[in-house]
């Protein structure tokens, strides 16, 4: 993508202001994005994002610039510019470079670029027939291909030179069911590391049908009552809850500063002895897999926590240094535009023992949230706030009527410490998470599993 | 390569492979952004990046592509999938490349004496900033997030119809996360400020509001879950005017998406409602000269006194509606797509201060911000349901934070339901929409 002696140029020009470390991260990725709405292709579009990164470390402090301009005039003048950041003492040389190749673990068999737009836009009209032949009040479904392919070179002062290729597919059905009153949507995104093979091979009778019974079943939902309830979060994307409320939390990025209410708890015990809490971005396929990291370290199945006790964080090489412990393979960015912090690729709950009909039938009254929708915490207290995509109540260890509009509000510690019962159905989730270093694909996951005690905030007062 | 000579091959390319009318639009952005921790800047980024798309009418459709890469083989790259995305595209309503309009608002966005300040003031002005918020208070622990960040933008657009236009912006935005602490209890209070005129910045202003705002959040109350009168104060009303903006676009309506689809003319809210687009304003992030069809952008009054006067349109949205584009085209980036979005749009400030709001309010809630707004609210039907932070206020004075809420109802109910809006106009800093802080009569609030 640039040869090593301009590269070899831009690491020594970075290190001229006494930096201990200095990094190049070259970027260019094509991208596909087709949309199909009300029954026709309405959109397609193809890009080339392409760029160069540069950071420069010294000590616990870094600076980072960025240019699409690729000449080598353009290249050492962003590398100054992160350079004028930095005040060192010695100036240092950097390591000849020990070119490495990755042997991929997600094995990628129709590149996306290859595959002609006309086979795609099929994809799209089958999920749409799918959904819109469901039922007869879904008035509209939208349907949202993505193909990407990033290729990256990775070059540090200390000798690493590495390129990979990350191929990521994704379809996402996004279904509206209509009568006079009311509009409710349904959806469902699918995705993985892969090519245009995850397509040809995705169960889209599933994932198109179930986009489009959630919103059938939203129209005919009934308010959601608010108030405090025993949940029942159901597995796959249910996981969502725990990525943002525990996973964040676990990330060296709050962890270094001690911001995060897991810090320095590494030991103790932060959850019920039920539960395991596991980041994995070698899951092969998975949506939030990788070969390398963006700092260009292999990747590792990290247990968090395990039954109960804190066992460690996802760390950044950054971090690292502040937190004197090893990287994790963690250091993700969106693109060449952020630099790279610690992140979650696939993170889930570990199965437990009870199955998901045991955990409702041992619940008296609650909520049962069997499609979880996004949410936010703040890192700083913990405090969360998601919304539910398919809710319903759940009466005398039965599921009973669906409710709609609800969101659950607390805080993750808390939430964590209050599991008390955990399924042994583990599915996993597509997602997109943003964070500071850009928004990034990520998988979440759990099997389903209760809360003995949430707030649920919804429009209908609890008689 | 430059993008003059980028424009004549692309042209060039595009003609010989068939297309008729081309189009190229242009981004440059030089920005700067440095964040703080204890007193040092804790990250430090500069950045030059150029973006281009490409479209243009292949065989009656409006094929699309865009590169960062300015070289040759990303010409060949923008024509071929230009080319095949025109193909594929089966929507009979086509937008056209607009030959221009014989006028265009004589306005500079751009300060001079912003660009002439270096980002060694910048990060001086920020420690300095720092240093107050741990001087003011003794109960402020940190900060979560504190960063500042300087852009200067330049858009063109270059047709094969002859147009060329081009609009230029910089700003200064900075944010501050402040954390405190009390009786074991930590709580957080934001502060976000977006300016083009640096002079007037005091950092120890910033940083008493700054720090005023979170302790406000400290030794909260209880209160009962109930139907409150709600006072959303600016930030907090903006940020939901902004998750509900897709409704007023025509594109949006078209689709079935939004309940003003066959409003326009008729009332949809109270009489002290009016919301304004104003594309020309010195102090505000979205202003504009031309939008991104190309058309003169001007001033327009969305809803007069609760009634709908108009939707956003483009040129594509207009024509199926047999009206005029409003000027309000729009591209989030060279990356995207045609849609519609407003400039600076707002509601249109009242009379009372927001205190004179509190004061009249026997009972109810102050909301001061709003999260999971994109996650907890549904646009098509209007319904919300999002976490908030605020204050209880009884016979007329703020009594004490409240725990975590959440807030629900909705969106088109709430605009018939506006008691009184307030003075205090602010803009957004991350949407750009205006909202001063406004009362709303009855919402589902219900404390954690």
């Amino acid at each position: 993508m640039l040869n090593q002696s301009i590269v070899q140029d831009v690491i020594s020009q970075a290190l001229s202001t006494g930096g201990d470390f200095a990094e190049v991260f070259v970027e260019d990725r094509l991208k596909n994005s087709i949309t199909l709405q009300s029954g026709i292709i309405d959109n397609s579009l193809s890009g080339r994002d392409f760029g160069v990164g540069i950071r420069v470390y010294h000590g616990f402090r870094s600076a980072y610039t960025y240019t699409t301009d690729f000449s080598k005039e353009g290249l050492l003048k962003t590398a100054q510019n992160a350079a004028n950041a930095i005040q060192g003492e010695n100036r240092l040389e950097p390591q000849s470079f020990k070119s490495q190749t990755i042997q991929p673990i997600h094995p990628v068999t129709q590149m996306p670029q290859s595959v002609e737009k006309t086979r795609k836009a099929n994809v799209l009209k089958n999920a749409y027939d799918i959904a819109k032949r469901h039922h007869q009040s879904i008035s509209q479904v939208k349907v949202n291909y993505l193909d990407e392919e990033q290729n990256v070179l990775i070059a540090n002062s200390n000798g690493k030179f590495v390129e990979d290729k990350r191929v990521h597919s994704r379809l996402a059905i996004a279904a509206i069911a209509s009568n006079e009153h009311d509009m409710e949507t349904g959806f469902y995104g699918p995705g993985a590391v892969q090519g245009f093979e995850f397509m040809e091979n995705l169960d889209l009778g599933h994932y198109a049908t179930e986009a489009a019974r959630i919103a059938v079943t939203n129209l005919g939902a009934d308010p959601c009552p608010s108030g405090k309830f025993p949940v029942i979060i159901d597995n796959e994307f249910g996981g969502v809850i725990f990525h943002e409320a525990c996973g964040h939390g676990l990330e060296a990025t709050s962890v270094a500063k001690g911001k995060s209410a897991f810090a320095n708890k590494v030991g103790e015990r932060v959850a019920p002895d039920i539960v395991t809490y596991i980041d994995d971005g070698t899951l092969q396929n998975e949506w939030g897999s990788i070969n390398i990291d963006d700092e260009g370290n292999l990747p590792q199945k990290n247990v968090l926590i395990e039954d109960g006790i804190l066992k460690g964080y996802l760390v950044d090489q950054l971090n690292s240094r502040i937190m004197d412990t090893a990287p994790t393979g963690s250091g993700r960015r969106e693109s060449y535009r952020f630099a790279p912090t610690s992140r979650m690729t696939n993170t889930y709950i570990a199965p437990g023992d009870s199955s998901p009909e045991e955990i409702i039938a041992d619940t008296e009254y609650g909520i049962y949230a069997k499609y979880m929708g996004g949410g936010q915490v703040n890192p700083a207290t913990g405090d969360y706030n998601f919304a539910i995509n398919e809710a319903y109540m759940v009466k005398d260890g039965k599921i009973d009527k669906p409710v709609r509009g609800a969101t659950l509000i607390g805080n993750g510690p808390k939430t964590l410490q209050a599991v008390d019962m955990v399924g042994n159905n583990l599915g996993h989730g597509a997602g997109m998470c943003g964070s500071l270093s850009g928004s990034i694909p990520v998988n979440v996951g759990q099997p389903t599993l209760r809360v003995s005690e949430m707030t649920v905030g919804g429009r209908k007062e609890e008689a | 390569m430059n993008i003059q000579d980028f424009k004549q091959q692309l042209f060039e390319r595009g003609e010989n492979q068939g297309f008729n009318d081309m189009e190229l639009y242009y981004e440059k952005s030089d920005s700067f952004n440095c964040k703080i921790d204890l007193g040092e800047v804790d990250q430090f980024t500069t950045a030059e990046e150029i973006g281009v798309s490409f479209r243009g009418v292949y065989k009656g459709k409006m094929g699309y592509a865009y590169t960062e890469k300015l070289d040759e083989s990303s010409i060949e790259f923008l024509v071929e999938n230009a080319r095949e995305n025109a193909l594929i595209l089966e929507e009979e309503d086509q937008e056209e490349i607009y030959q221009g309009d014989s006028e265009y608002k004589d306005v500079n966005f751009l300060s001079e004496d912003l660009q002439q300040v270096s980002n060694e003031e910048k990060i001086n002005f920020m420690k300095e900033f720092d240093r107050h918020i741990y001087k003011i208070d003794e109960r402020v622990t940190g900060t979560g997030f504190f960063q500042l960040m300087s852009n200067n933008i330049e858009k063109a657009m270059y047709n094969t119809k002859g147009l060329a236009l081009e609009d230029q912006n910089n700003f200064i935005a900075f944010g501050v996360m402040v954390i405190v602490k009390e009786n074991d209890l930590t709580k957080s209070g934001m502060h976000f400020k977006h300016v083009q005129d640096w002079a007037s910045l005091d950092p120890e202003e910033e940083a008493k509001k700054a720090v005023e705002e979170a302790i406000s959040y400290l030794n909260p109350m209880e209160v009962e879950s109930n139907d409150y009168p709600v006072l959303l104060r600016h930030d907090a009303a903006s940020s939901l005017l902004a998750t509900f903006l897709s409704i007023f676009s025509a594109e949006t309506a078209q689709k079935g998406m939004s309940k003003l689809k066959d409003k326009v003319g008729k009332k949809i809210a109270g009489n002290n409602v009016t919301f304004v687009d104003e594309p020309f304003r010195q102090d505000a992030m979205k202003s504009r000269t031309f939008d991104a069809e190309g058309v003169a952008s001007k001033e327009l009054t969305v809803v007069e006194n609760g009634k709908l006067n108009t939707l956003f349109h483009n040129r594509k949205t207009a024509k199926k509606d047999g009206v005029e584009s409003t000027g309000h085209a729009y591209k989030e980036s060279y990356k995207g797509s045609l849609t519609v979005s407003p400039s600076n749009f707002y509601l249109v400030p009242g009379e009372p201060s927001y205190d004179d709001i509190v004061s009249s309010l026997k009972e109810g809630v102050v909301v001061t911000s709003l999260s999971g707004l994109h996650s907890g609210v549904n646009q098509i039907s209007g319904d919300f349901s999002v976490a908030a932070n605020g204050y209880y206020v009884k016979d007329g004075e703020v009594q004490a934070a409240t725990n975590l809420m959440t807030i629900a109802g909705n969106f088109f109910d709430l605009l018939n339901h506006v008691e009184s809006v307030g003075s205090d106009l602010e803009f957004s800093p991350f949407s750009g929409v205006g909202a001063p802080s406004f009362l709303v009569e009855g919402l589902s609030v219900t404390f954690e």
